[in-house]
């Protein structure tokens, strides 16, 4: 094959990779299985590094795969298999299509920036806080953006369509919620797809080179990559084309220089080259000529610097999660199952929403500082909003990172995430003086039960089998402050099996009838 | 459901479009109360010892056929039970072979088609599908509609209320000609027990406002403004205890039991004796006969008994 028809390529697998990563934040009747999701996250670079870290499992073939590909070819990653990636390429498109001459000039990389925001996120992550990844890494924040602005567009495209079959007894489309609303919501996506814009729109992958803490990674094996981009300086005419087509600004073409680990593999230049001047080069003799001989002090600085202030950040760490106050009710959010509890889940999470998009009862939103700066935009589950079905463990099945782990749903039903804590003097029976019980009536374990009081029903717990699912908390009719709410375990316990006593089976006594 | 038989189902309807929307949804407006109070044989009929469908079968029979209640052409609304998400066994929602078998009774009759819905309160489509009623009522050839967006309910005035004066009632309540309660008997950690007039909670949609404010009354009175054309309370499989939602099977005991009245009160009464409690002891039965919603004089009643 021709090296002319990369592009081609490179756009066709791209676009396939940006369409199915998609659907999976936009399924909104959760058709796709599970298994589906797991397979094509598994190719998403941090998601499946941070799985791999933990344990071994399909995602080491993502991982061990996206590796080679980059250690033969570069960094074909970004631009075939990063949705963000795809985003900003449509962004740029957008900005071409609008000024026909706009062009790329080299932009020498700065290559101290981003190491080392790879050097603070990764130290920041072994010390336990996401909160690098959670502001920078790709995939989530294309599933945020996704999430938060797109899907509920789909929703209400779906939601019209329903509404209009709806007239014609019609229920084949039906009505889906929205789910939650909210800065952490709309808002947060809706600056990030802002900023992106504007970097993508006036500076091409400029976040590609500069904060992307997998884009750096990848740089760094593409340093070493098999085969190489290089400007062939027998056929070069030095036209200057191909680093005007070049949305990484690395090529250099004055001194017909390609740095290689800013490329993102777009194969834009090989393209726009009228003479087959660039091509991919593996074992030269002599190493190409590269900015980065030029070490510059300046560099070293900054990475020392960032790595201190990761450190100092680190340790601050935990006192932002556990200092709120205790009189507060709720001391931090409840963590989905399978998640194990705070740390796990913090320490892992890249907020990348997918769970927010599949959770079927829409219980699970994102945060912003409920968790402290650490743990920022991390989802939490929200009860006053739905609760946890008892008999699901979705999320478990398709989060890309294993912050939320995969857990059997008899097991589920045995992991409690939180206690139910109820508070007699706001209930209804007690301020009002008449029965409800709407908690008793949705608790799956029957961990809340009504006892007799004053001839009518009080509810009351049993924390042993309390699950914290929060199905009292969100049925709970009292305004503004709910009756009975569960507070979040710091490490999710095991609850016990509700007690099964047997009853007496009547006898079927045909012609029987007490009245 | 195919993509092909959704668009010839879609442009069949945008067709009939005009006619619909003149008359969909005030059918109720035109309809005429089919069975009069006293043209029937029997203030209820009660049936015991039989699987739910025969039960069934044999008490319709008993009150003239389901052509007393559904007439040819007549669009049918069916509210059963299917509040939660547990395994038909548990008992927790209505025996999916009743919804079933009445379905096909209504179609039999000439019913121009069959709706099924439930404002359940876990999630819909897990209650639906893990109920076994979704795949029963599509097996007999009803229609399963959703119910859980406010966006499929319409406000209306309770005539009568004085506790729920308003509220928002399903829309195929609102356009259907015959709706047919179809609860099933359990215990209940609020009401004590739920079966016909507490099933009527899933037809609205704001049922916060109900639990925070009287329940017993709220159920009472809106029974008073929105009677059902028929009840048919699932009394074959019972749960005894931790309801409504339940725990385990062992929470149920098999009853064998059905009860088929135009009166909630009179069924609601009945199912109470048969559960083992005293209907004076459940308030809004109570209620709903000191209202004139119906009667709980059972030994004053014509009860058919039928012992299969």
């Amino acid at each position: 094959m021709s090296l002319q028809h990369l592009k081609k390529v490179r756009v066709i697998v791209s676009v396939a990779v940006f369409v199915l990563i998609s659907f999976l934040f936009l399924d909104i009747g959760n058709i796709i299985p599970a298994g589906v999701t797991s397979a094509v996250v598994s190719f998403q670079l941090v998601p499946a590094l941070a799985k791999s870290l933990m344990g071994p499992g399909m995602w080491m073939i993502g991982l061990a795969g996206i590796v080679l590909l980059t250690a033969l070819f570069g960094r074909v990653y970004c631009s075939s298999l990063c949705p963000l990636g795809t985003l900003q390429d449509l962004i740029i498109r957008l900005a071409r299509k609008r000024d026909r001459r706009r062009r790329f000039r080299y932009s020498k990389p700065k290559y101290a920036l981003h190491y080392s925001v790879l050097g603070a996120t990764a130290l920041l992550a072994l010390g336990g806080s996401m909160v690098l990844l959670n502001v920078l890494e790709p995939f989530s924040i294309f599933g945020r953006i996704l999430q938060g602005l797109v899907r509920p567009a789909v929703v209400g495209v779906n939601n019209g369509a329903a509404g209009i079959l709806g007239w014609f007894g019609l229920y084949h489309v039906y009505q889906v919620p929205l789910g939650g609303f909210g800065v952490a919501v709309v808002a947060v996506p809706l600056v990030f797809l802002g900023v992106l814009f504007y970097m993508s729109y006036y500076h091409g992958r400029f976040f590609c080179n500069t904060l992307c803490p997998a884009g750096a990674l990848l740089g760094l094996v593409s340093r070493f990559s098999l085969f190489k981009i290089v400007i062939d300086e027998s056929t070069c005419k030095d036209c200057g084309l191909c680093a005007k087509v070049c949305k990484a600004r690395c090529i250099d073409a004055d001194n017909h220089v390609v740095e290689f680990s800013a490329c993102v593999s777009c194969f834009n230049c090989i393209d726009s080259c009228p003479t087959v001047g660039l091509k991919y080069e593996g074992f030269r003799r002599e190493r190409p000529k590269t900015s980065s001989d030029h070490v510059d002090g300046s560099r070293r600085n900054l990475l020392a610097g960032a790595m201190v202030s990761a450190m100092s950040f680190v340790t601050s760490r935990t006192d932002s999660v556990v200092s709120v106050p205790p009189a507060e009710r709720q001391r931090f959010p409840v963590t989905p199952p399978g998640s194990r509890g705070l740390e796990h889940f913090t320490q892992l999470c890249t907020a990348c929403h997918l769970c927010v998009s599949t959770c079927p009862t829409q219980v699970l939103t994102p945060s912003l500082l409920e968790y402290g700066v650490a743990g920022i935009f991390q989802p939490k589950m929200d009860y006053w909003l739905s609760y946890c079905n008892y008999d699901c463990v979705l999320c478990s099945t398709i989060c890309p990172s294993g912050a939320i782990l995969p857990i059997a749903l008899p097991d589920k039903k045995l992991v409690q995430l939180g206690k139910a804590q109820f508070v007699k003097d706001d209930c209804i029976v007690i301020t009002k003086k008449t029965e409800c019980g709407a908690c008793s009536e949705h608790c799956p374990t029957k961990a809340v039960y009504m006892i007799p009081h004053e001839k009518l029903m009080l509810p009351e717990v049993n924390n042993e089998i309390c699950v914290g699912c929060g199905a009292c908390e969100h049925s709970c009719p009292t305004k503004p402050r709910k009756a009975i709410y569960v507070e979040s375990n710091f490490v999710h316990l095991p609850a016990k099996k509700p007690q099964v006593k047997k009853l007496e089976q009547q006898e079927v006594q045909t012609g029987e009838f007490p009245f | 459901m195919n993509r092909r038989k959704f668009f010839r189902q879609s442009l069949g309807a945008t067709a009939l479009a005009g006619s619909y929307l003149a008359f969909g949804r005030s059918a109720r407006l035109f309809s005429m109360p089919l069975a009069p109070a006293g043209s029937l044989p029997y203030d209820l009929v009660a049936v015991r010892g039989g699987e739910a469908e025969v039960m069934f079968d044999r008490g319709i029979e008993a009150l003239g056929g389901i052509k007393a209640f559904v007439k040819k052409g007549q669009k049918v609304v069916l509210k059963p039970n299917i509040g939660w998400d547990v395994s038909p066994e548990r008992a927790g929602n209505t025996n999916p072979k009743l919804v079933a078998r009445i379905i096909k009774h209504c179609l039999d009759a000439g019913a121009k088609e069959v709706y099924v819905f439930d404002h359940t309160c876990d999630n819909w489509q897990k209650c639906y599908k893990n109920s076994g009623i979704e795949d029963a009522v599509k097996e007999a050839g009803g229609k399963i509609a959703p119910g859980h967006s406010e966006s499929y309910y319409q406000e209306v005035t309770v005539k009568g209320g004085s506790m729920i004066v308003r509220a928002k009632e399903h829309e195929l309540i609102l356009g259907s000609d015959v709706f047919i309660n179809i609860p099933v008997m359990k215990s209940h950690s609020s009401s004590r027990m739920t079966i016909a007039m507490k099933n009527l909670m899933g037809v609205v949609w704001d049922r916060g406002f109900w639990h925070s404010n009287d329940l017993h009354l709220c159920i009472a009175e809106y029974a008073g403004y929105r009677k059902p054309d028929l009840n048919v309370v699932d009394a074959y499989a019972v749960m005894k205890r931790n309801g409504p939602r339940g725990v385990s099977v062992e929470d149920v005991v098999t009853m064998k039991a059905q009860l088929i009245s135009t009166d909630m009160v009179a069924v609601d009464a009945a199912a109470a004796k048969l559960f083992g409690l005293d209907p004076d002891s459940i308030r809004h039965i109570q209620l709903a006969a000191e209202r004139g919603v119906g009667r709980k004089d059972l030994d004053k009643l014509n009860i058919k008994r039928i012992a299969l």
